[in-house]
């Protein structure tokens, strides 16, 4: 069953990888690289600011490849949001919104949960499977 | 409360009618208290025992103060004499007023004649909260075994008061079992009343 | 939205341990006023997800925002913004209800305490986390005899973001 999210990352406003969730069997990444690469992407996108050419520039929304697509999304206290996904895949910015929700609901609201840490919140976990599974059935669907 | 009935410059607060309990703050503003105060209390405690115990005093507070609001807006001032009144008073009516509905379950335990059971399959204040492996069974619903004390304290039915976290085969997610053993003394003046 | 009482009840709870905890009233409005800061901190991103506000353009947006959108989601009441300064970073917040003080009178011992000192927590930590840095105090509180609950917030600074690429580590 093709899925339209490979993987998740969330990565807190200092760049470090707070959650990554791979969805597909392709393409898995070991904790090493995944870190490696969620602060390459904060930087990045960092420098995505600079280059427009004017101020107020918000950052990479979506990055488009042959084989993949990403889409990025960042909070105004500067946590980002950004999922793999099949090219072209639609509808990916209602779920990131949804995602980020969950966030603020099984995240922030656990009193276990120390800020800018990893999260490793059950019900987040819980939460986030349904919610990408109701997209990729949803998707099906269409 | 912190309240003395003291005249002020302002309205004696004694005075002031007792709100008809309609105004309404979101889950949200309730659920990021209640993760303040454990966090908070986290701080105070060297252990998850203590941590339990200062979450039950916690509510109990509470609950002292809700049962003397709820007798006076709900009940004209009666008071329950029975054990099984009081339990249903608790069931719905304090769990009503505090969390917006009445409680999933009321059981008598089958093993111990001064035990029993108030379930619900997530209890409001444990809604977002996941509690970490490493921390056992700790249960933040501890603030709620002692608002359930402290209603019966002030009631005339003195118990122990805990919760636990239950499997339930059906679910994902164990359910909450608020575990009331009413004293010595509550049973044998049951007993008399027959 | 749910019943209000559950919620008053626990935070005149939470003002009682810290009173028996600490003893010192000062120490109590430093702690509650450490507690919102820690709740702002987290509520910001719910009220920014649940929202759907915008990057505000000026502060005196922001001060409209807290008041209209932010009370109004999280306490059932909204404030009013008022008493600008000329150069529009200062304001004050008037409440018009305050879901924390129902049934709550200071006794003489506490004459001192701001008990709704969380809510100046709040908003200075919501607001750090989206790179404003500010000073909340209270102007008026009925608690202390005073006619309404009137919060002054002060606008300190802008933090500029961070370009991680030109911190040198």
């Amino acid at each position: 069953m093709a899925a339209a999210i490979n993987c998740l990352f969330i990565i807190n406003k200092s760049g470090g990888l707070i959650f990554y969730k791979d969805c597909g069997s392709a393409g898995r990444m070991d904790t090493n690289d995944s870190l490696r690469l969620a602060s390459l992407w904060h930087s990045m996108h960092a420098i995505s600011q600079q280059l427009s050419p004017v101020n107020g520039c918000s950052g990479i929304q979506l990055l488009q490849a042959d084989t993949f697509d990403l889409h990025c999304f960042q909070s105004l206290t500067g946590t980002k949001f950004f999922v793999v996904s099949e090219p072209g895949a639609q509808h990916m910015e209602p779920l990131l919104k949804v995602i980020y929700e969950l966030y603020t609901d099984y995240v922030l609201k656990n009193p276990f949960y120390e800020m800018e840490m990893p999260i490793r919140c059950e019900l987040f976990d819980i939460n986030l499977s349904q919610a990408i599974q109701r997209d990729r059935v949803a998707l099906l669907g269409r | 409360m912190i309240g003395a009935g003291r005249t002020k410059q302002y309205a004696n607060v004694l005075d002031k009618p007792l709100s008809k309990g309609r105004q309404e703050v979101s889950l949200s503003a309730f659920s990021f208290l209640f993760s303040e105060i454990v966090q908070y209390n986290q701080t105070q405690v060297d252990n998850i025992a203590e941590l339990e115990r200062r979450l039950e005093d916690a509510g109990y507070a509470v609950g002292a103060r809700v049962l003397e609001l709820l007798c006076h807006r709900e009940k004209g001032n009666r008071r329950e004499t029975r054990l099984l009144g009081i339990l249903s008073f608790v069931h719905s009516t304090v769990w009503k007023v505090l969390f917006g509905k009445v409680a999933d379950s009321l059981e008598k335990g089958t093993e111990h004649e001064d035990e029993y059971m108030i379930s619900e399959n997530e209890l409001l204040v444990n809604r977002f909260i996941s509690v970490p492996k490493d921390m056992g069974a700790f249960n933040c619903g501890a603030f709620v075994a002692g608002i359930v004390k402290g209603v019966l304290d002030g009631a005339g039915f003195p118990a122990v008061v805990t919760a636990h976290f239950v499997p339930m085969e059906q679910q994902q997610r164990p359910r909450t079992t608020i575990l009331i053993k009413f004293a010595e003394e509550v049973l044998r003046r049951e007993a008399k009343l027959g | 939205m749910q019943n209000a009482e559950l919620f008053t009840l626990t935070y005149g709870a939470i003002v009682r341990q810290l009173l028996t905890d600490l003893e010192d009233v000062d120490e109590v409005n430093k702690q509650l006023d450490q507690m919102g800061y820690n709740i702002g901190i987290r509520l910001i991103d719910e009220f920014l997800a649940k929202s759907n506000v915008s990057r505000c353009v000026n502060f005196k947006e922001t001060a409209e925002v807290i008041a209209k959108v932010g009370f109004k989601m999280f306490l059932g009441i909204t404030a009013t913004v008022t008493n600008w300064d000329v150069d529009g970073s200062s304001c004050s917040l008037v409440l018009e209800d305050n879901p924390l003080v129902d049934f709550v009178e200071l006794p003489d011992m506490c004459q001192g305490l701001y008990y709704c000192n969380v809510l100046s927590g709040v908003i200075r930590g919501a607001l750090e986390m989206v790179s404003m840095k500010t000073e909340v105090t209270w102007v008026r509180d009925m608690l202390r005899g005073d006619d309404a609950y009137e919060l002054r917030l002060k606008l300190l600074k802008q933090v500029p973001e961070e370009y991680p690429y030109k911190d040198d580590e």
